[in-house]
């Protein structure tokens, strides 16, 4: 496969499992904020802090922002500076897709095009000033269509298994900054009610799609580091951290076989093995304490891991 | 068949006057061989049929059938106009336009090959040798090479117009990388997607296994055995207008669309970056202009391209379609002596007609153009897409002085025509929410390989949307047509 090629589909799906994650998040959080039990800066500011964009959000509109529901949806939906929010994500998704139609499936295309063509109609706007939830779900749903069409119309080979495995490197990032953030957050809440933290931790799973499978693992015992600990290291849940990367092994393995050692791709097969292994010996004798230095290291590597991916498959630097 | 036959969508439908109708024999007055064709388009209402037209545009826009505008920098992009009133062709003409073409692009494949080797015809003086070796895309350097495969024009679109008296005639050749085959293609899956009550099923010829012919083709110029032949098409990037046409090619004939940095070249071979490492490169369709294919034989300062190709091009390591050097035969200046060049070579008279075409290079032609610019077309000779052209009846008398100077300064960059009144053909115009007559033209496309040409059955029809406009051309208010060609009698 041409590694121009290559590139743009890792990021086709980077720019996609964004899309719905953020689309996600922001479902999530209104609804958490219609509970009314947290105040609207420890709703809404997590969201900045895990989006990565803390920084340039407080330039451009100031600190108590975070507190401000409309300033933080607008900013992580339209802001055209914002490179992680939904309408920018939408935009290079499509920019990707339109650069490899001739390697994704014309249901893929279809789908990613509409969407690009609805978030700029009139449509879309008006159903954001009236109908916030019905927007939000629209994206969620049709991203999550796009990612059910990848498997189902296209050939698992190269491609896809580029865009796969930039779907699930962008997913352990999210996952691992979502619980940071959260947890950082909780630990916060002076003497928090526990009705208070329950919901709080029930919302985190939800915003991970993961209460459900949560409740089937722990039969309605809700306590953080349950949570936590299901959220990093459930193997056979999607989004947890541990099956994210055990599925980028695999997915990795079929584009560069272990044994072809002549192929390119040693330092990151080597990296990924690394991580992935360090993540599952983490699990015995993990404290709370501990839980914000393992995924800072998570983020960290899945950052460095797409670097050396880039360089020595995708013809980047 | 009667007035009362053509009511429905045709109810409405008076002819232009001195321009020959592609539907209409006379007001209300079907042409016998499209009677059943014309009956079931009528049986839409205005309402229907204005439904029919929206779905069609929306399903353009939504799969992306679209080209990049230029002049807007945010990287807009629109649908060609399409209009959903099919032109169609009865099976007598298009055997006509088959013969002819396919003479037309033997000839024309022997002057090239001629012109890069002994030039028989110059030394015979059939064409002026200056006019040939003058033109600006004659590339001398090339003398000598014979193309991997032997072919030059691969790939040929010859646009056509019909005159008052319904004679076909050719305007120009597009021997270099003419464009437009994917509308050909996806204007007949929408056609047929959201008109088929209309279409015509069993006297229409198809035109979706262009995309196999095309593969086939290139992999017979091949410099390796077919089986083990790897094609790639060449575009320079998401941002050219034709983007999705590059996209649209190498997705229906399975290859991979690569960009000149993918390239590279060693040993005089080319190869393309892998995620698996380097892997050789056989034949290469190629939608970039010549002048950004090698920077080593064309432009040093250049950035672009992939340097070394033209050396492994001139081994025979890699097919080039369109081969180098084309842009000698589709020259304006040239085209005029396109009849002499198929007695010269085939010893046959030429089947199609041409336009009657002054060329400035000589003085007496050049005198009666400065002399009648009101009355005629002046086209640059090397440029196309409409551009570079003076439309003497329409122009002011300042454009006109303009285009005088231009033509003493430099006249060899120059011919002149008459203006030949296209036919028109029954378009849907949604403002007047009716039929009216419009300006066409048709672009047929021509594959050629070792084997000979082969002519689609089909072509693009660009229709002139603009009422009393003769421009056909997509970036100036252009749009296009599916193109039926009828089987013949079985």
């Amino acid at each position: 496969m041409i590694s121009r090629v290559a590139d743009h589909c890792f990021w086709f799906g980077r720019y996609l499992e964004r899309t719905e994650s953020t689309a996600r998040m922001l479902l999530v959080t209104q609804n958490l904020a219609l509970d009314g039990e947290l105040s609207a800066r420890q709703c809404w500011r997590p969201l900045i802090i895990v989006s990565g964009e803390e920084r340039s959000f407080v330039s451009s509109h100031g600190s108590d922002a975070m507190a401000d529901a409309e300033a933080v949806q607008g900013y992580l939906t339209w802001d055209e500076e914002n490179y992680s929010g939904i309408k920018r994500s939408i935009e290079f998704l499509r920019e990707n897709a339109r650069s490899i139609r001739e390697v994704i499936s014309l249901e893929v295309w279809e789908v990613a095009n509409e969407l690009h063509l609805w978030i700029n109609s009139p449509a879309a706007a008006a159903e954001y000033r009236n109908h916030r939830y019905g927007f939000f779900r629209h994206i969620r749903f049709v991203s999550q269509l796009c990612l059910g069409l990848l498997r189902s119309t296209m050939l698992h080979d190269a491609p896809l298994n580029f865009i796969w495995l930039g779907v699930l490197l962008e997913r352990v990032g999210q996952t691992a900054r979502t619980l940071d953030v959260h947890h950082h957050a909780f630990t916060e809440i002076e003497e928090a009610h526990q009705v208070v933290e329950t919901s709080l931790w029930l919302s985190l799973l939800r915003s991970c799609s993961g209460f459900e499978p949560f409740m089937k693992r722990h039969q309605g015992s809700v306590t953080g580091e349950a949570v936590a600990s299901f959220l990093i290291f459930e193997p056979r849940f999607p989004r947890s951290i541990r099956y994210g990367l055990h599925a980028a092994l695999w997915r990795f393995h079929e584009i560069r076989p272990p044994a072809e050692h002549a192929l390119p791709g040693a330092g990151t097969e080597e990296r990924l093995k690394e991580l992935e292994h360090w993540l599952r010996a983490q699990k015995a004798g993990l404290k709370p304490a501990g839980i914000h230095d393992l995924l800072t290291h998570v983020v960290d590597e899945t950052a460095g891991i797409c670097n050396v991916i880039r360089k020595e498959l995708l013809g980047v630097g | 068949m009667s007035i009362s036959d053509s009511s429905g969508l045709f109810g409405s439908y008076s002819l232009l006057s001195g321009t020959f109708d592609e539907y209409f024999s006379g007001a209300g007055t079907v042409r016998p061989e499209f009677r059943q064709a014309v009956a079931s388009l009528s049986t839409s209402s205005v309402d229907e049929f204005q439904r029919c037209q929206a779905l069609a545009e929306r399903a353009l826009l939504n799969q992306g059938v679209t080209f990049s505008v230029y002049s807007d920098n945010r990287g807009t992009e629109k649908i060609f106009p399409f209009d959903l009133v099919p032109r169609i062709i009865s099976s007598r003409d298009w055997k006509h336009l088959d013969e002819g073409l396919r003479q037309r692009m033997r000839a024309l494949e022997m002057f090239l090959s001629d012109i890069y080797d002994g030039q028989r015809i110059l030394q015979e003086k059939r064409i002026p040798q200056e006019l040939v070796l003058g033109a600006k895309h004659y590339l001398p350097m090339l003398r000598g090479i014979r193309p991997a495969g032997g072919v030059r024009v691969h790939i040929g679109g010859i646009d056509l117009i019909r005159d008052p008296g319904g004679v076909f005639r050719v305007l120009e050749d597009n021997l270099r990388t003419p464009s437009g085959v994917s509308y050909v293609i996806e204007n007949r899956l929408v056609t047929k997607k959201v008109f088929p009550q209309a279409f015509d099923r069993a006297r229409i010829q198809r035109v979706d296994l262009y995309p196999s012919r095309l593969a086939e083709t290139l992999r017979s110029v091949s410099p390796v055995d077919a089986a083990e032949t790897a094609v790639v098409v060449l575009t320079p990037g998401p941002y050219n207008s034709a983007y999705f046409e590059h996209s649209f090619l190498a997705r229906t004939m399975g290859v991979e669309l690569v960009q000149a940095p993918d390239l590279f070249v060693e040993n005089d071979c080319v190869f393309v970056r892998t995620t698996r490492g380097p892997r050789r490169v056989h034949v290469i369709y190629r939608r970039t202009d010549e002048a950004f294919l090698d920077p080593e034989v064309f432009r040093p300062d250049s950035m672009l391209g992939v340097p070394g190709l033209v050396r492994a091009y001139a081994k025979g390591n890699v097919a080039v379609a369109n081969a180098l050097g084309n842009g000698v035969a589709d020259d304006k200046a040239v085209y005029p002596f396109v009849p002499e060049m198929i007695r010269f070579y085939l010893s046959e008279e030429p089947i199609l007609e041409q336009v009657p075409t002054y060329v400035c290079a000589r003085e007496e032609d050049r005198r009666f153009v400065v002399e009648h610019l009101s009355e005629l077309v002046v086209k640059a000779v090397d440029e196309a897409g409409g551009y570079g052209m003076l439309m003497g009846p329409q122009a002011t008398a300042s454009e006109r002085e303009a285009f005088r100077k231009r033509i003493e300064s430099e006249p060899r960059r120059y011919i002149a025509q008459p203006r030949v009144e296209l036919s028109t053909c029954p378009t849907w115009i949604p403002e007047a929410r009716r039929v009216e007559p419009r300006r066409v033209d048709l672009r047929p496309y021509i594959l050629t390989s070792p084997a000979g040409p082969w002519v689609l059955p089909g072509g693009l029809t660009r229709v002139a949307l603009v009422s009393g406009s003769y421009v056909v051309n997509s970036s100036q208010g252009g749009g296009s047509k599916d193109t039926w060609v009828q089987k013949g009698e079985a």
